[in-house]
């Protein structure tokens, strides 16, 4: 009993810790403001986009970090930990800094853009860019420890039974993995909206929710700030829950 | 067409196969028997062409269909058990019809009609392995390679699952090839064994000629006889602790002999008859077994006799008795390393 109450106790602080705040601020915006936030052009296209920025980072991080994460779970070869420690990297660099970097290579000086002519600063594009470079570890490492806990000897038995490598990895080892591709998808995401760093140094404009949240406390102070932000949480909150629910059907 | 493994080695993840050479032939019950470690997973992987060996060659496996049954299964947990029946079908595009029709035919055969629709999650072992054996068995293989697939089961399971590879292996025909650490095991199943051990195959024949001619210590060991000396040999006399022991072979500098443990009688009074190896000495253990008694009678050496509960009973062998064990000369199996 003690043990449980020890447990119960240190983990509530934690709660506590991070509820307390985000409970403080919404009760601290009345139901009317929100609703009128919410229908500024400014703030519902700015949160519809960090949303839609986030998801083309997520599907772009799918198609190439699903075969990475393959790779890394299955195979030894020399470099793999770099290329783990590299992965690694956007979490524990500072996201300006990670900005900063990305510029040097998309910039409108940068190689890509003499020899394109295309200038993806201050786009979408850019945005996508910024998010998947900081929040692409998640997707890749959940991934990689879903297929590092299924044994090989299934993929063995479906090509035994007559399937080839890549029939074997779609009908076996992908479905196994399901559920780690989408907390990982999730989490990729989740991460995606909140950047703000990476973001806004490489798109002022078009204003993620972020970098409006930042313009608006900026600019107008805190009592200005509070909804939008009271805003995107709940939004986030619905949609998380939601999939969380889904998943587990 | 036989199937055979030439000079095969291979390293992989801490497991060895050194120079492997097997020949085994078309609808064989050929097993593989040898202690944990010793690389038996490694051979069969080889020959299904899921693992290249380092060096060597198998031969007559091309465009031959396998059907691997891992240890424990390898049951796709995604699919149901219909679904993994048919997982080789479906690859194969046949017609969904003919696919219900062949799994419902497999699942009658196998007794696992009622588990159709269940998840694999939920099966016991001996269900899970039912429907491996009808997952494998719905791509008609030519060869069915089985790695201990029993060792996951309860003794009274791994009865019946013996019974059940002998009848289907007369039912396929296929070739079988079969790999466990349970000697006991391959003497119920094998027309041929082969003993790997430590990645080296260093004895094959028929059951019971291995058991009866073990060409090693090392194998000697591996089959459970508990009477194995070694010396040297001169006028056909093994002397071990001053014990001159008779042995069937002239002269030797070193050698082993062996003798197992049902072959040494032993009696109160010392038996006149043509078995020319007589020894007085003490019982200093003895051990119950299922339907045996293990008796270790000390008489300058430590030998092991089996002796039946009736013949123990009758007898009336106590601990610290005197007794006599005696055995034939030609029951003892020399070999020089």
């Amino acid at each position: 009993m003690k043990f449980k109450a020890i447990f119960s106790f240190l983990g509530l602080l934690l709660i506590l810790f991070i509820g307390i705040p985000i409970v403080k601020m919404m009760i601290s915006t009345d139901p009317s403001t929100l609703l009128l936030t919410s229908k500024e052009p400014e703030v519902y296209s700015s949160i519809f986009l960090t949303f839609r920025a986030s998801v083309w980072a997520t599907i772009i991080a799918l198609l190439t970090g699903v075969p990475l994460a393959y790779i890394l779970a299955r195979r030894e070869f020399v470099g793999k930990k770099i290329i783990e420690g590299l992965i690694d990297l956007p979490v524990i660099i500072p996201h300006t800094a990670a900005g900063i970097a990305l510029l040097t290579v998309w910039g409108r000086n940068s190689l890509f853009s003499k020899a394109t002519g295309i200038n993806i600063i201050g786009t979408e594009i850019s945005i996508s860019i910024a998010m998947f470079f900081v929040s692409v570890p998640f997707l890749v490492n959940a991934v990689k420890d879903g297929f590092k806990l299924i044994d090989e000897r299934y993929e063995k038995t479906a090509i035994t039974l007559g399937a080839t490598t890549y029939k074997a990895f779609f009908t076996v080892s992908l479905p196994m993995v399901k559920k780690s591709i989408i907390s990982g998808s999730l989490m990729m995401w989740g991460r995606g909206i909140s950047e703000f760093g990476a973001v806004i140094i490489l798109a002022y404009h078009p204003m993620t929710a972020p970098v409006l949240i930042f313009e608006r406390f900026q600019n107008f102070g805190l009592k200005y700030a509070i909804p939008v932000t009271v805003l995107l949480i709940l939004i986030s909150l619905i949609v998380f829950i939601f999939i969380r629910i889904f998943e587990d059907k | 067409m036989n199937l055979k493994i030439v000079n095969i080695s291979k390293k992989f993840k801490g497991f060895e196969l050194k120079n492997i050479d097997l020949e085994i032939r078309e609808g064989e019950f050929f097993v593989i028997v040898g202690p944990s470690g010793s690389g038996k997973t490694l051979i069969l992987e080889i020959i299904a062409g899921l693992l290249e060996p380092d060096s060597g060659e198998v031969y007559g496996i091309k465009n031959k269909k396998i059907g691997f049954i891992y240890q424990d299964y390898m049951l796709f947990p995604h699919l149901n058990v219909f679904e993994n029946i048919a997982y080789g079908l479906n690859i194969r595009k046949i017609d969904r019809d003919e696919i219900k029709s062949r799994v419902k035919n497999l699942a009658l055969k196998l007794e696992i009609s009622e588990l159709l629709q269940r998840n694999v999650a939920n099966l016991s072992g001996g269900e899970k392995q039912r429907v491996a054996i009808a997952r494998a068995m719905a791509i008609s293989p030519d060869i069915f390679l089985f790695d201990e697939p029993t060792s996951a089961l309860d003794r009274n399971s791994r009865m019946k699952t013996r019974e059940m590879f002998i009848k289907l292996h007369q039912k396929t025909c296929s070739t079988f090839i079969h790999v466990t650490h349970d000697f006991e095991e391959a003497l119920s199943l094998a027309d041929r064994i082969g003993i790997l051990i430590n990645g080296r195959i260093i004895q094959c024949g028929k059951p019971d000629h291995v058991l009866n001619s073990p060409e090693s210590k090392e194998i000697a060991d591996f089959l459970g006889y508990k009477n194995v000396f070694g010396g040297s040999i001169k006028n056909n006399r093994l002397n071990i602790n001053n014990l001159n022991l008779i042995v069937p072979i002239e002269k030797a500098d070193f050698a082993y002999v062996a003798i197992r443990s049902d072959d040494i009688i032993i009696s109160k009074k010392k038996i006149e008859s043509s078995a020319r190896n007589s020894f007085f000495g003490e019982i200093e253990n003895v051990f119950k077994k299922s339907s045996i008694y293990e008796v270790v009678l000390n008489v300058g050496v430590r030998l092991s006799v089996d002796i039946t509960r009736k013949s123990f009973e009758e007898m009336d062998i106590k601990m610290g008795d005197n007794l006599w064990a005696t055995f034939k000369v030609s029951s003892l199996k020399v070999f020089k390393h």
